[in-house]
């Protein structure tokens, strides 16, 4: 995970770099590309365009959204006037912004999207940071694509295989974070989690049969 | 479990020997179990032997994980990724965030394509 890149941030910063002030021609051409470097950028490219998958839902409907949004932009730089453009590329900012907020939220149906809308404009900053990092975080492909390589001794996993492989190790992170924070609120311990927490968790996860068994038992530890 | 103080020289850490080197490097996915453990409630700066904890609990976990798949697949040839959807059938939000990665990606390759043309009509329309 290279840079720690809001979507509004990057939106914002997209936009700063095409200039209000040129001439007509320059400003068409950092346009289309800006757009497609939005478009891109959330993705960072080709390998990491399913990164997305784990992290934002919007990418596939925002990005097309961005697009849309910055063309639209683009004949405004060439009409002159520098105070137009700085507002007009606030609104389409914010819209961008509501676009992204409303998009981030999970689930298909209105009724979801209304729930997780009220319950993240509520957020704290704090509350917000960690949401952040809850759906972008999540396990490089080329990292995981070769470890599955050499554990399975086979060269031919497929992207899918990848994905699913970060999607379940993320979320058995996640459970064990979690338990490890019950246990540390039983024992009324509070600050960062300490590996006796850790291992607490993982063997309550053990015998809750989450955690595969080996079949063949574990030597040279 | 001594394991994450063992330091880099782990040995082979699966029983059936691997062709590359047989020595797993530390934190391969440190940055990215940083963000991830403050995503799920851990502090902004988890402790670094934490992360070391959970990082070899996590490749464990890929390792068995893998290996069960693996003599799944066997039985029918190669590994694919329905043999992953099996294993955790019984794990219902696993399952169904699996469903629902596999469909984005399906839906983010439709609109790659579909962005593809739009960008060649607009370099089109430009000239």
């Amino acid at each position: 995970m290279k840079q720690f890149k809001d979507p509004f941030e990057a939106a914002f910063e997209e936009q700063e770099e095409s200039p209000p002030q040129s001439p007509a021609a320059p400003p068409d051409d950092p346009d289309p590309s800006a757009a497609a470097a939005a478009a891109a950028g959330h993705g960072d490219g080709e390998g990491d365009d399913d990164d997305d998958l784990l992290l934002d839902v919007p990418s596939t409907s925002a990005a097309p959204e961005l697009l849309r949004r910055r063309r639209r932009g683009g004949p405004a730089p060439a009409s002159g006037a520098a105070k137009n453009n700085r507002e007009e590329e606030e609104e389409e900012e914010d819209e961008n912004m509501e676009v992204e907020l409303g998009k981030l939220a999970p689930g298909g149906d209105p009724a979801k999207m209304g729930k997780m809308q009220a319950i993240l404009s509520r957020f704290t900053e704090e509350q917000m940071n960690r949401y952040e990092s809850f759906r972008r975080s999540g396990f490089q492909k080329a990292t995981m694509k070769r470890l599955l390589c050499s554990i399975t001794g086979s060269q031919k996993i497929s992207m899918p295989m990848t994905i699913v492989m970060s999607g379940i190790a993320k979320m058995f992170v996640g459970e064990i974070v979690e338990t490890a924070r019950i246990v540390m609120s039983e024992r009324k311990e509070s600050g960062p989690i300490r590996p006796c927490h850790i291992r607490e968790a993982y063997r309550r996860l053990k015998l809750e049969g989450k955690v595969p068994k080996r079949t063949v038992p574990r030597l040279f530890r | 479990m001594n394991a994450s103080s063992s330091g880099k020289a782990r040995g082979s850490s699966s029983s059936q020997p691997s062709e590359s080197s047989s020595k797993r490097k530390r934190g391969i996915f440190q940055k990215e179990l940083q963000h991830m453990m403050y995503g799920f409630g851990d502090d902004p700066n988890p402790l670094p032997e934490t992360v070391a904890l959970v990082e070899d609990i996590v490749v464990e976990y890929v390792t068995d994980f893998a290996h069960k798949a693996q003599d799944i697949g066997s039985k029918r040839g190669k590994l694919s990724v329905e043999d992953f959807l099996y294993l955790v059938r019984k794990d219902a939000p696993k399952l169904n965030r699996c469903k629902e990665l596999l469909s984005m990606q399906e839906e983010l390759k439709q609109a790659r394509k579909a962005f593809d043309v739009d960008e060649e009509k607009l370099a089109a329309s430009l000239d």
